[in-house]
């Protein structure tokens, strides 16, 4: 029998290995489904190519371009697609992580390690938003390519924006995860997420040729800023000159990141009081 | 001082709502019928305790067992493991046990043994440094290590028993709980699990076991105590040698006739070592119960024949456990 003193204390290492140990897990988990894992990146492949020939039949316009300039139909979208994966990820990550540890009969077990239930819930993302992060520098490669011009980025403020909107969306992904908790089934927050950023959130054209009362809608919504603020940043445009969105984004986190964390929390509790965590 | 127990129920209840899911909740608008799974339980188990919960399926042990490990919460009541307030500090009781649990789908399917341990490990706090030795002691404890690379589909349900239990081990927790540890296990591994737990972990290394099972003889055989668990009450408890005494020197026969006697329940009852008589006038029959192997049936018989009437057959009712959990519920 091993000594107690394997045993680490809760501390910043502990809480490392931790969520080192969910990487892992859904690292081998999503290598365990190789047909799965690799047709993701052929996808990629073709949705580039699929938008470069339809670039084609758009010229360049002052709405695709920054701060007056002209530029490509093919530059906006692809940068704006490109980013409304982390907006996918953010939102979906945490519900299919809960989901499928319901589903696999493993989320109790889960549940009855002394692991404090946001490191569970934030950590069960990483791997996705690592894959993510990586199929996007592919997509953007292959679109490099092809002509996609990155020349002007500044690398510090499309950090910034990455992180911000990650920070931003991710609380509605465990909002969403809180909501699998009680009712047992993915809701379509994804999907109606997914749905507003392709209509109002100037993903596939600009915000500006929607009508003025929809240009208010879009201006609540998130993703507007992420956008703007990632395509300012792909134009050379600095943090200074992108602090609404910034601001506006980092609001929005600091909001909804307590209330989603509270929300899980009184899932889980609920959860426990009728004893359906182990139900799916 | 008195010492702190290992675990303490102070009249612990719970409820499970009777249907789910949002439609019910409408339809009752927002109170949803509840069915109680445990009623005003108290119970103390000591440390370097073997604890065994006996009872029927749906008695209410696996509840009592989720309680402990905080995965449920009580209606009411309280509960301490080693001292911490279970719906206080969570985390800190979680540090304490290690739960077997009776789910075969515990594991991630498409990891190995070893995958899967490691993953658990690390979330139950052991070191990484430690982690592979520690892996490689609880899958031989189990005897496991020719399957440690095994994919978890691969194995049959008493493996997936007995990772389970490995997985318990893993951070060598003071109090273990186990959630029918046997179940599904060959007799040559139930042989030895029973031996790990009575002589390794609670005899040398001094640990508190909760144990549930349905298998009067294990609980007999291995338990330091014994709770016999039915519909959501504690009916009985202490060390299985006094409840065998107390309860388990009972027996029941169901007496028929050629006709029923107005008196001759009252003359059954009035014999010694008879302990209750139930009539159905229908079937002409008695339902005696009455001390085992002694000379009462006998004196029973003799009682009944000296009324005139003529009997007709003698059967013995239900099996053991049945019989033992309907005695400790009569005689509560």
């Amino acid at each position: 029998m091993s000594s107690v003193s394997t045993i680490a204390r809760p501390s910043v290492g502990a809480a490392a290995e931790k969520i080192g140990a969910i990487f892992l897990r859904d690292a081998r988990l999503a290598v365990s489904y190789p047909m799965s894992f690799w047709l993701g990146w052929v996808s990629i492949a073709g949705q580039v190519l699929a938008f470069y020939f339809m670039s084609k039949l758009i010229g360049p316009s002052r709405s695709f371009g920054f701060g007056g300039r002209p530029g490509s139909y093919f530059d906006y979208v692809i940068v704006n697609l490109a980013f409304v994966e982390f907006q996918t990820v953010a939102i979906s990550s945490f519900q299919r992580a809960i989901r499928s540890d319901q589903m696999l009969g493993t989320l109790e077990a889960v549940l009855a390690t002394p692991t404090s239930l946001p490191l569970i819930v934030l950590s069960s993302g990483l791997w996705a938003f690592t894959l993510t992060a990586v199929e996007v520098a592919v997509y953007l490669g292959i679109a490099t390519l092809l002509g996609l011009n990155l020349a002007h980025t500044d690398l510090r403020t499309a950090a910034i924006f990455l992180l911000l909107t990650v920070a931003c969306m991710s609380p509605v992904g465990v909002l969403s995860a809180a909501s699998i908790m009680t009712f047992k089934q993915l809701g379509p927050t994804n999907w109606v997420a997914n749905g507003l950023a392709m209509l109002l959130g100037g993903v596939l054209f600009p915000v500006s040729k929607l009508p003025v009362a929809l240009q208010y809608v879009s201006w609540m919504l998130p993703i507007t800023h992420a956008l703007n603020g990632i395509r300012g940043a792909v134009n050379g445009a600095t943090l200074v000159q992108l602090a609404p969105d910034a601001l506006w984004l980092a609001g929005c986190a600091a909001l909804l990141l307590p209330v989603s964390l509270l929300a899980f929390s009184h899932a889980v509790r609920r959860a426990k009081m009728d004893g359906t965590l182990g139900h799916y | 001082m008195t010492a702190v127990p290992a675990i303490a129920f102070n009249a612990v209840s719970k409820s499970f709502p009777r249907v789910y899911g949002l439609t019910a909740w409408l339809k009752h608008h927002g109170r949803v019928p509840r069915r109680q799974a445990l009623e005003d339980v108290s119970l103390t188990i000591a440390h370097r305790t073997l604890y065994g919960l006996l009872g029927p399926n749906g008695a209410g042990k696996t509840t009592t067992l989720k309680l402990m490990a905080t995965l449920s919460l009580p209606d009411r009541g309280s509960i301490t493991i080693d001292g911490v307030d279970v719906g206080r500090q969570p985390e800190e009781v979680k540090r304490r046990i290690g739960l077997c649990t009776s789910e075969e789908r515990s594991f991630y399917f498409r990891l190995t043994a070893r995958e899967n341990l490691e993953f658990f490990g690390a979330l139950a706090g052991l070191r990484s440094c430690h982690r592979a030795n520690r892996i490689a002691e609880v899958i031989d404890i189990v005897d496991l290590t020719d399957a440690i690379d095994q994919r978890f589909s691969a194995y049959s349900s008493g493996m997936r028993v007995r990772l389970a239990l490995a997985r318990a081990l893993l951070a060598d927790p003071d109090i273990l709980l186990l959630d029918e540890p046997t179940r599904g296990v060959d007799p040559v591994h139930a042989d030895a699990i029973r031996c790990l737990m009575r002589d390794e972990f609670v005899g040398r290394h001094g640990k508190t076991i909760v144990l549930t099972t349905n298998v009067l003889d294990e609980a007999w055989a291995v338990c330091d105590e014994v709770a016999i668990i039915n519909a959501g009450r504690i009916v009985a408890n202490g060390p299985p040698a006094e409840l065998q005494r107390r309860i388990g020197g009972r027996v029941r026969y169901a007496i028929s006739f050629d006709r029923l006697h107005p008196q001759l329940a009252d003359h059954v009852r009035s014999v010694e070592g008879v302990f209750a008589v139930s009539v159905d006038a229908t079937a002409q029959t008695l339902s005696v119960e009455l001390l085992a192997g002694s000379r009462t049936l006998t004196h029973v018989l003799q009682a009944v024949t000296s009324n005139g009437v003529t009997v007709y057959g003698i059967r013995p009712l239900g099996d053991a456990l049945l019989e033992l959990f309907r005695t400790t519920e009569d005689a509560r």
